[in-house]
Formats: structure tokens, C-alpha cells, sequence
């Protein structure tokens, strides 16, 4: 075991060496407004990595990955912009003023992730299905609260926020091409090491996994809580990286984006979100958006860049519902084994019986 | 300070949006018990009978009654051929299933924000006025709506105790094995139980929109509200979503009028998920 360990985390590293390689040249060969993209992109990255950890890895479809991006986005945002609390019970966070960027980032994630354990030990007791929804009604309601408290958060514009990762392009480039290689550094750790294991274990069988003698909802949440930090430390991120902090960051169309990348790459992998966010975030904002907003929209025709990659995800799972690369089968086998075991699913195989 | 009034007036207002509420979540409900789906386009099925309702008002200049039934209809076959057409061969795969219903909603929304704008519409209702009910006004159409939602549920209920159709249904969502086993058509139950699930979805957004109005932002508004009205009143079982249905939308209507429109549904969903974690299986879920 120990050896396999070593193994594949060399090989680990040699990937993020590549990566890196990969990618820290760039700035010498292409222009700003596609550096812009991709360091956005490595961002987006880091949420596909977070979700892949609960449902790729833990086996559960957590439909709330949004909440802890916004969690993260909006903590540290207003603890940039502390003068937005001014008024109000938490004004005394206003005198904390001058933190560097990255500090206030940390929080940001610290913030999603205690959030995190208090929604995953709440939830993760539930039977999938009721996972699923309870985490799907989420969003909505941490939208709602940007409009509740609109003085604070700004409404549906949001709110500027002056506190940047880099003045210059390139210094967001590199800021944000480092958190994504820290990031994947500690990822791999943990999915290689015994706990990802165990989180596997858990997917693949859940009855196994107790008997084996380990609490599969305290591997669950942990795995949660992970995922909620990164998420909030990508959202927290991101707002320093456009400069604005918006409620699109708590919203669905958000999380079917990261969807859609993990389904692209293939889940319960981390090599797989990393190259299908790369490329779905790249392909929606470099090559798309222009091809809608430059061909498709004059001619008349009434589609946008989002239904074209929701198509494009409807099509590949039906198509592939094993994922692009096939990483995919191992997912819904876990799942259907632990929603199946009741009386109402058939033994007899009903859908080929339409085919 | 609780005068007969004020009363009267939430009994009828909770009412009319629990009995839309309730046409909304049971057929959510129901795709869920008889085929094992979690449809999330039912929210933009119900957004989208609202919408075609209104073309048909607006371009055929029909009576509103028949646009509302036609609506429902056309959204049925809209439900019937997703159904065939995407979900019969992956219904198994339940996170596929999920995925693939959820981007098809998003795409319904976005067709609808193309086609209508954000801003919302209103549809001409079925009757206009108002009523006088213990001398206090009331629009007609909000007392109608309860009535139409009524009377369709009761529909239901006898469709499905009382009839031979609706009685396989019931049959299939109990044991499919056993379904199978004594020969009864299984796919042809399946798309029955989505058509009427989505007929009842058109049917309450034409309603909702007669009395609310509507917007593309419905799409997933609704399906939140369906979710934690179904998770409430427990997955799969039709009385618990009715009866969850009616607390949401009194729920809804005491919030409004103690605190304002703008915490309502927040207000209402925190509530159902407060409840949720002391009681898992929701108010009548089948414990497995």
C-alpha cells in the first residue's frame, strides 16, 4: 500500500511539474485579453476539483456547491469593502480595515467551510435523494439574502470591491496559476492517501464500508467540508479577480457549468475536472461567447452560448452515460446500488426493454 | 388585532397559492413514485404553461379557460416527449438523470428570457372582478384557482384509487417487479404518470399566472418550492405533498403580510429544512 502510495503521488507531482510547465510561459506568447480567461479559468478549475471531492469521490450529488463559492466571495469581498457594514450589528467588522488580500481570501474559505460542516453534518444523514434537494434548495435561499439585505450585499448589481490579486494581468495570471498548483498539491495528498481511499470505499459500498468499521457520513462531511473551503477560496477569488462581488456566484447556471466540466473531464478523478474545466471555461468564454454574440445572434437565431453547452451536456450524458472518458461508470453504479436496494427497483433490465 | 378580516383574507390567499402549490409539487411527487425521476424541469414546465397560455390568449385571442386547458395539454406532450425522447434509456442513472433534466430546465429558461424578456406578464384570468366574501373583497380568479385546484385533485385522487389505469399506477410505484411479473405495460404506465405530472404542472403555472403573473425566473423559483415541499411532505407520497403544499402557502402569505414580500420564500424554505433535520422522511415519507 505504501508503495503504491509513493507511486502514484510521484507520478502525481510529475503531472502538477507539467502543468505548471505547462503553463507559467504563457504570458510570453499570448495576449492579455486570453491570460485574462485562462487565469479566470484556473479559478473555475478549482470548483470542479470541489465538487468532483463529494460527488465524484463521496458519491452523493451535492447541488448546493454554490452557496459556499458566494459564501466565500461575498466574506471576503466585505471584509475589503468593511464600510458596506456600517449600520448594522456586524459594523465593528469595519475597524479590521488594510488586511492583505490573501488573508481575507482564507477567511473567505474558512467561512464556506464552517458553513460546510454545519450544512454537510446536517444533511449527509439523508437518504440520496433528500441530499440532493435539500442541497438544491440552498442556492435560492442564499441568493435571497442578497436581496434581503440588499444595503449589504448589493442586490442583483453586486458591489465593486477595490482589493485585487495583482495590478497587472499577468500578476492575476500567476496569482491565480498558484492557487490552482497549491491547491492540486494538497488534492492529490489527501485522494491518495488512506482517506481517499476510505472516500472511494464509501461510494462503492456503503454497507461494506460501516462493516469495515469507519462512519461513512463522517467521511462524507469530511469531504464537504474540503470542498466547501476550496470553493470558498475559489469564490473569494474570483471576486478579487474581477474586481466585482455578485450574486451569479450563488446561482444554478454556475454549478451546471462546473457539471459540465466534471462530466467532460470524468468524475472521481482529479486529473479529469482539472482538464474538463480548462477546457469548458475556455471554450464558453474564448471561442463561444464571440460565435454567438458575432454569427448566431445577428442571423437572428434565438440561442445563446449558455444553451449551447447545456445542449452539449444533455447530449454527452445521453450519448456517453458513462462521462467522455468514461470515468463516469462508476458513479451512477454506486449510486443506483444504494437507491436501488428497495423493493420498487426491477432486476429486470426495464430500459434496454424500450431500445 | 387579529381582526375577522385579515382572517378571512389569509385563509383565502394562503389557500388559493397551497392549491397551486399543491398541482405544482403532486405531480412532481408523482414522476418521482411511479418512475424513480427527479424531474427538475417541472418547474419550467410549469413557467412554460404559463407562457403558452398567454400566446394563445394573445396571438389566437381565444377565452382564457381554453388557452389554460389547451396549455396544459400541450405541456403534457412537451413532459411525454422529454420523457421518451431523453430520459427512457438513462432513467436508471440517477445523477444522469438529474443533470440532464436540470440543463433542459435552464434551456426552457433561457428560450423563455429570449423570447419574453424578465420582465413579468400578466395573464388575462379565466373571470374577472371580484367576490364578496363576508362583505370583503376578493378577486375572483384567487377563489377560482383554489376551486380549479381542488376539484383537479380530487380528480386525481379518483383517477387513481378508483380507476383500473390508475390503480396499475399505483401498482407499478409499489413493486415494478411485481408490476412486471402480472404483465402490466410498464413503459406505457411510465409516460401516462409524466404526461399527467406535466399536464398538472402547465395546468397550475396557467393558474399562477392568471393570479401572480409570471416571469422566466419562475423556472427554478417553483422547483425550489416543489423541492422543499416534497422533502417536507415526504418523496413520493401524493397526501403528504397536498397537505405540505397548503403549510407552505399559508406559510408564504403569514410572511408576507407580518414581514414582506422580499423574505417570504426565504422565510418559508429555511422553515421546511428546519423541520427536515428533526424529522428526515418528511411528514409522510416511506421509511427505508
Amino acid at each position: 500500500m505504501r508503495k503504491a502510495w509513493l507511486r502514484s503521488y510521484v507520478g502525481n507531482l510529475v503531472g502538477v511539474a507539467v502543468l505548471a510547465a505547462m503553463f507559467f510561459p504563457l504570458p510570453l506568447l499570448v495576449d492579455e485579453a486570453l491570460l485574462y480567461v485562462l487565469g479566470m479559468a484556473f479559478l473555475f478549475v478549482l470548483l470542479s476539483i470541489s465538487w468532483d471531492l463529494v460527488t465524484g469521490y463521496t458519491g452523493v450529488v451535492n447541488l448546493g456547491l454554490t452557496v459556499f463559492v458566494g459564501l466565500g466571495g461575498y466574506t471576503s469581498g466585505l471584509l475589503q469593502e468593511a464600510g458596506r457594514l456600517k449600520g448594522t450589528e456586524l459594523a465593528f467588522i469595519s475597524e479590521l480595515s488594510g488586511l492583505p488580500v490573501y488573508a481575507t481570501i482564507l477567511i473567505g474559505g474558512l467561512v464556506a467551510a464552517a458553513v460546510g460542516l454545519a450544512i454537510g453534518a446536517a444533511t449527509l444523514r439523508l437518504k440520496g435523494w433528500y441530499f440532493a434537494l435539500v442541497t438544491a434548495i440552498l442556492p435560492l435561499v442564499f441568493v435571497q439574502t442578497t436581496y434581503v439585505w440588499k444595503d449589504i450585499f448589493g442586490g442583483e448589481e453586486g458591489f465593486v470591491v477595490h482589493a485585487s490579486l495583482g495590478t497587472t494581468v499577468v500578476e492575476k495570471y500567476y496569482a491565480a496559476l498558484a492557487m490552482l498548483l497549491v491547491c492540486l498539491v494538497c488534492v492529490l495528498a489527501v485522494t491518495a492517501s488512506r482517506i481517499g481511499m476510505r472516500w472511494r470505499a464509501v461510494r462503492e459500498d456503503e454497507v461494506l464500508a460501516e462493516a469495515l468499521g469507519f462512519s461513512t457520513t463522517r467521511y462524507r462531511v469530511a469531504a464537504f467540508v474540503l470542498s466547501s473551503f476550496i470553493a470558498g477560496v475559489a469564490g473569494a477569488a474570483t471576486v478579487h479577480y474581477r474586481l466585482v462581488a455578485n450574486n451569479d456566484l450563488y446561482d444554478v447556471p454556475l454549478l451546471l457549468l462546473v457539471i459540465l466540466a466534471v462530466v467532460v473531464g470524468g468524475a472521481g478523478t482529479v486529473w479529469g475536472p482539472v482538464a474538463g474545466g480548462l477546457i469548458v471555461f475556455s471554450v464558453k468564454n474564448w471561442w463561444l461567447k464571440p460565435l454567438v454574440y458575432g454569427y448566431i445572434w445577428p442571423a437572428g437565431i434565438p440561442l445563446n452560448d449558455d444553451m449551447i453547452l447545456y445542449a452539449a451536456l444533455i447530449a454527452i450524458a445521453i450519448l456517453r452515460p458513462h462521462g467522455l472518458w468514461g470515468s463516469l461508470v462508476k458513479m451512477p453504479k454506486a449510486l443506483s446500488h444504494r437507491f436501488n436496494r428497495g423493493p420498487i427497483q426491477p432486476k429486470i433490465p426495464l430500459s434496454r426493454a424500450g431500445r | 388585532m387579529l381582526s375577522p378580516e385579515i382572517l378571512i383574507t389569509i385563509l383565502i390567499y394562503g389557500g388559493t397559492l397551497g392549491g397551486v402549490l399543491a398541482l405544482l409539487s403532486s405531480g412532481f411527487t408523482m414522476i418521482f413514485g411511479v418512475v424513480r425521476i427527479l424531474n427538475m424541469a417541472h418547474g419550467a414546465f410549469f413557467a412554460t404553461g404559463a407562457y403558452i397560455a398567454y400566446t394563445i390568449v394573445a396571438s389566437l385571442g381565444t377565452a382564457p379557460v381554453f388557452a389554460t386547458a389547451l396549455a396544459a395539454i400541450l405541456v403534457g406532450a412537451i413532459g411525454a416527449a422529454m420523457y421518451r425522447a431523453l430520459l427512457a434509456h438513462i432513467k436508471r442513472l440517477e445523477a444522469t438523470v438529474i443533470i440532464v433534466t436540470l440543463a433542459l430546465a435552464l434551456i426552457l429558461e433561457q428560450l423563455l428570457l429570449i423570447r419574453f424578456g424578465e420582465h413579468g406578464l400578466n395573464l388575462s384570468p379565466i373571470v374577472a372582478g371580484v367576490v364578496e366574501i363576508f362583505t370583503i373583497p376578493i378577486s375572483a380568479i384567487r377563489v377560482l384557482a383554489l376551486a380549479f385546484s381542488v376539484v383537479t385533485l380530487a380528480l386525481l385522487a379518483v383517477f387513481i384509487t378508483r380507476t383500473r389505469t390508475g390503480k396499475e399506477i399505483v401498482a407499478a410505484s409499489q413493486n415494478l417487479e411485481g408490476a412486471v411479473i402480472i404483465g402490466l405495460h410498464i413503459e406505457k404506465l411510465f409516460l401516462l404518470s409524466v404526461f399527467i405530472s406535466s399536464v398538472l404542472a402547465g395546468l397550475g403555472g396557467a393558474l399562477y399566472a392568471q393570479v401572480y403573473g409570471v416571469n422566466p425566473f419562475l423556472v427554478l423559483r417553483v422547483l425550489v418550492l416543489a423541492f422543499a415541499i416534497v422533502i417536507f411532505g415526504g418523496l413520493g407520497s401524493l397526501k403528504g405533498s397536498v397537505v405540505a403544499s397548503f403549510i407552505m402557502g399559508y406559510i408564504i402569505i403569514l410572511v408576507t403580510m407580518l414581514l414582506g414580500a422580499r423574505w417570504s420564500e426565504m422565510v418559508a424554505l429555511m422553515t421546511i429544512i428546519a423541520v427536515l433535520v428533526i424529522r428526515p422522511n418528511g411528514l409522510f415519507g416511506v421509511r427505508d
